[in-house]
């Protein structure tokens, strides 16, 4: 079976039993999420529900089933989390911080939402376009995650991914912001969180991915880079992170979507890895965890199911991978 | 909305700062609740103590969803999260405040809110710096995965202009996980800021981390931003150049597929603008052509495949490196070993 040769849902039925996808045990899981406040993990997971919506309404369209949590309940959450400076916290009566206030942009996006965010919120869009703009560090270029000014490239490819979708990458000095990427690109071809700060994974994702974003991929060493990235395969299928670190299914979506951007997707054994994330799910309740045996969370089920799209695992909605986000949405918001 | 997320993400995704939640919730379900790994301390309430009676806690919004499910975290989270709402909504900074926030950090360090709130009132108390670094020591030796203990103490470290002390404890926090991100970007930030670059006790302090584990990338990463890295450019003295590279080559004798020295030596050799085939002699040490059986190091087969292409009339050897990666030493990445076979036929027609 060529896992590249999809999309269609041909075979989705005829599948062997190690190479379904459980989606309608996904569907549940993420729409179980919210009815479980009576235990405390949801409690201490306030601080990060906001991302929590992002990451479960994704995984749900690329399933299949966009409509499968309340929209307007969403919403309402969503526009609870506002602050008057622009930004959103993770809940409500949380700080506004960046990367919430991207969660929220690209939950608007996928919902289609912009107009009616202009209707509850006026200048909406413009208010959130300036709170992230405000949190560019004017001499270098890179961005804070909060006015406590914690500096990250997570928060400057953050930046630039919830403003290209809102169109409006006109309040911030790209040029500086590409800069200051440049200068985080490391002797192994990788990139770190600051100048000199060690390769690793998901740092490579925001920095190509910024640089996709400002259209800068020329200056990324693409092969080394691709090379470094290849590498991250381990026996077993699964990528890791960092050099002799252990798999993990939400390296499936960086190492993966970082090569995609370099076109060198071809480069690591899809199947293989396909196997390695389908192993990660749980066939009863639904849920993808980081490796096979271990608990299930919402984070590493969205990047699995993305990393499923990227490998044109069939029956999936394709995703960007700038993005992470269904092609059609960024497809609509950016006009390409 | 939402979610019984687990670890890692965006707050801290990528380095999984949220894997004390992981932890938290397996030790949950051992029966214990969180934080201390030794004795539980009891309960703290605050409604019946003194202190605090002027203060009325503010409920918990939760956005109007589901305004009828049941609120049933553990009471004291609740309560404790209640008098943070409270207090601040009428700006208070306070001794009691920090008592507060030192409370709920221990139930859950990771809401970013409660270290805002306590960095504001120790400045506006003007409290002793050295004192909050006390009382973080151990916080953060509790909470590993933790980053916004990193940042907390890094704008304190700053702020008293000192690194004194420093070294010990991160090598402190090394030993309990000597690859953890946030520690050794703390460790590069404390160079950066105090100027260690020619301390010779921290390239000393480099090498007993390698020493201890050879295939520590963090050590290996934290080397090169000592040598060369953190140098603005500048290219390593012939000295400095011939050490590293010696050095290195001691390290793969050591562990011969091992990527991380590999990738160290070609970025030395990058800095120093010397020429791959600089390390040839040293690299068929580990993977011979004439003995295909006997490959000790892919990663030595890679370099000599580099090294053979730019050889005159020796893409064959070039290319008898390349398929043995594809089909024998490396074969989950065939692809790329074959790209890169690709690569040469394409400079071929080119030449
Ligand atoms: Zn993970």
């Amino acid at each position: 079976m060529s896992l590249v040769s999809g999309p269609g849902r041909a075979g989705v039925g005829n599948m062997p039993a190690e190479m379904q996808l459980f989606v309608d045990k996904h569907v549940r899981y993420i729409q179980s999420l919210d009815t479980r406040k009576d235990e405390l993990e949801y409690w201490l997971t306030e601080h990060l529900r906001l991302n929590g919506l992002y990451w479960g309404l994704t995984a749900l369209h690329l399933l299949g089933h966009p409509d499968a949590l309340p929209r307007n309940e969403i919403l309402d959450f969503l526009c609870s989390c506002l602050h008057d400076n622009g930004g959103f916290g993770a809940a409500p009566g949380h700080d506004a911080h960046m990367l919430y206030t991207v969660s929220a942009v690209q939950i608007l996006a996928t919902l289609d939402a912009f107009g009616e965010f202009e209707e509850r919120v006026k200048d909406g869009r413009q208010k959130v376009g300036k709170f992230i703009a405000d949190l560019q560090d004017s001499e270098t270029g890179t961005f804070a995650g909060d006015e406590w000014g914690e500096r990250d490239t997570r928060f400057l490819y953050g930046a630039l991914n919830a403003l290209s979708l809102m169109g409006l990458l006109d309040l911030v000095d790209v040029a500086k912001a590409v800069q200051h990427v440049h200068s985080c690109a490391n002797f192994d071809g990788g990139y770190g969180t600051s100048p000199g700060a060690e390769s690793h994974s998901g740092q490579v994702f925001t920095c190509v991915g910024a640089l996709t974003i400002a259209g800068r991929l020329d200056l990324v060493d693409q092969e080394r880079l691709g090379a470094w990235l290849s590498e991250r395969q381990l026996k077993n299928g699964g990528l890791n992170g960092r050099p002799e670190k252990q798999e993990d299914v939400c390296y499936s979506w960086w190492v993966m979507s970082s090569m995609a951007m370099l076109g060198k997707l071809h480069w690591i054994d899809g199947e293989k890895l396909t196997q390695f994330i389908l192993q990660c799910q749980d066939p009863e309740l639904g849920g993808l965890a980081d490796r096979p045996g271990d608990m299930v969370d919402v984070f590493h089920t969205v990047f699995g199911i993305a990393g499923l799209s990227l490998l044109k695992y069939p029956g999936l909605e394709e995703v960007d991978p700038i993005y992470c986000m269904p092609r059609s949405v960024t497809r609509r918001c950016l006009g390409k | 909305m939402s979610l019984q997320l687990i670890r890692s993400f965006i707050a801290n995704i990528f380095l999984s700062p949220f894997a004390f939640l992981r932890i938290i919730l397996l030790r949950l379900r051992k029966g214990f609740t969180y934080t201390s790994e030794y004795t539980m301390p009891p309960p703290k309430f605050y409604h019946d103590d003194e202190a605090w009676k002027d203060v009325e806690p503010l409920p918990q919004d939760d956005g109007g969803m589901h305004p009828l499910a049941a609120i049933a975290y553990t009471e004291e989270y609740s309560e404790a999260m209640g008098y943070l709402r409270a207090v601040m909504a009428s700006n208070e900074f306070s001794e009691r405040v920090l008592g507060l926030t030192e409370h709920i950090i221990s139930m859950n360090p990771a809401h970013y809110t409660v270290w805002l709130y306590r960095a504001k009132t120790i400045s506006e108390l003007g409290k002793p710096l050295q004192d909050e670094i006390e009382w973080l020591n151990p916080t953060a030796l509790k909470h590993l995965k933790n980053y916004q203990i990193w940042h907390h103490r890094q704008t304190i470290i700053d702020a008293l202009g000192s690194p004194e002390g420093e070294a010990e404890f991160v090598s402190q926090m090394l030993e309990k996980d000597e690859k953890n991100y946030h520690v050794w970007s703390y460790r590069q930030w404390l160079v950066k800021r105090f100027d260690l670059f020619d301390n010779l006790e921290e390239l000393q302090w480099t090498e007993s981390m390698i020493d201890a584990d050879v295939r520590n990338n963090s050590a290996w990463n934290h080397r090169y931003y000592l040598v060369i890295g953190g140098r603005e450019g500048h290219a390593p003295s012939e000295e400095v150049t011939k050490r590293e590279i010696e050095y290195t080559k001691e390290a793969i004798r050591k562990a011969s597929q091992n990527q991380s020295p590999w990738n160290y030596l070609k970025g030395i050799l990058r800095a120093a603008q010397l020429p791959k085939s600089t390390i040839k002699s040293f690299a068929t040490e580990f993977a011979d052509l004439e003995a295909p059986d006997d490959v000790y190091s892919s990663h030595a087969l890679d370099l000599l495949a580099d090294i053979y292409a730019e050889e005159e009339n020796n893409k064959e050897s070039a290319e008898k490196a390349l398929d043995l990666l594809a089909t024998r030493y490396d074969p989950i990445r065939a692809n790329y070993w074959n790209y890169r076979k690709g690569l040469l036929s394409q400079s071929e027609v080119a030449a």
